[in-house]
């Protein structure tokens, strides 16, 4: 058993009919092939970066889970067959899932103080860009005054 | 005329009061790596959507400013997302 993160890009008509009905149905396909699931959930519903079976729009689920390496091939193999599944995508990890998932919040805790840090740094050049502005306008006149004098 | 005498004034000053102070040699270091994070998750679009470029291309080292080791794992990431169709292969 070797621990795995996948996701399954699913037809977005289909989830908005019967949002349990196809979460579990990919969820029991996980678990036909012996699959020991940590976590499953919705990921996201967006707009796709290209046409994909002819959907441009997609919803995502994402899994954790616990496979035996031989079993990747026929559930990858189940999910082309799987007319809501329009494609998936299915990761080895380095690590286990508890490790990983740990990871996961610590990245996207410094990814968010990072965009976070940057958006004032922003906003904190735009304002003193505004400022000198205003020095500037000062200054110059004096030396006018002088110049004229 | 006084008017655009200021103008042209307040340009060249503005240049001058940006330029940094020199802090002696840094080590190379890219983003990544100030940021103390140890991989790069190929679910993180608007990170990835940073170093690629508008056409979707992926930035060369001397763009993104990466280390080897994270223009690696960018790669990578930057390829699962493509397949996900969370980033295009061809941008518009």
């Amino acid at each position: 058993m070797y621990p795995y993160e996948g996701m399954f890009l699913v037809d977005p008509v289909a989830h908005a009919a019967d949002p349990e009905g196809v979460e579990k149905s990919v969820r029991s396909l996980l678990e036909k092939h012996g699959a020991k699931v940590h976590e499953f959930a919705r990921w996201d519903e967006r707009k796709l970066a290209y046409e994909v079976k002819g959907h441009k729009r997609g919803v995502y689920l994402l899994a954790h889970f616990e496979i035996a390496g031989g079993s990747i091939d026929p559930l990858s193999k189940e999910c082309h067959i799987t007319e809501v599944v329009l494609r998936q995508l299915l990761v080895r990890l380095d690590r286990d899932i508890p490790a990983h998932l740990e990871r996961l919040a610590k990245y996207y805790d410094k990814m968010r103080e990072d965009a976070e840090s940057r958006r004032a740094d922003r906003d904190r050049s735009s304002r003193r860009e505004r400022d000198e502005i205003g020095e500037d306008l000062e200054l110059p006149l004096d030396l006018d005054l002088e110049a004229s004098e | 005329m006084e008017r655009e005498r200021e103008s042209s004034g307040g340009g060249n000053r503005g240049k001058g009061a940006a330029r940094k102070k020199f802090k002696g040699f840094q080590p190379r270091r890219g983003r990544f790596e100030r940021l103390g994070v140890e991989f790069l998750d190929w679910k993180d679009v608007p990170t990835l959507q940073r170093l690629c470029t508008g056409q979707g291309k992926i930035l060369g080292r001397k763009r993104s400013g990466n280390t080897a080791y994270f223009q690696r794992l960018a790669g990578a990431a930057i390829k699962r997302a493509r397949f996900m169709a969370l980033l295009p292969y061809v941008g518009t």
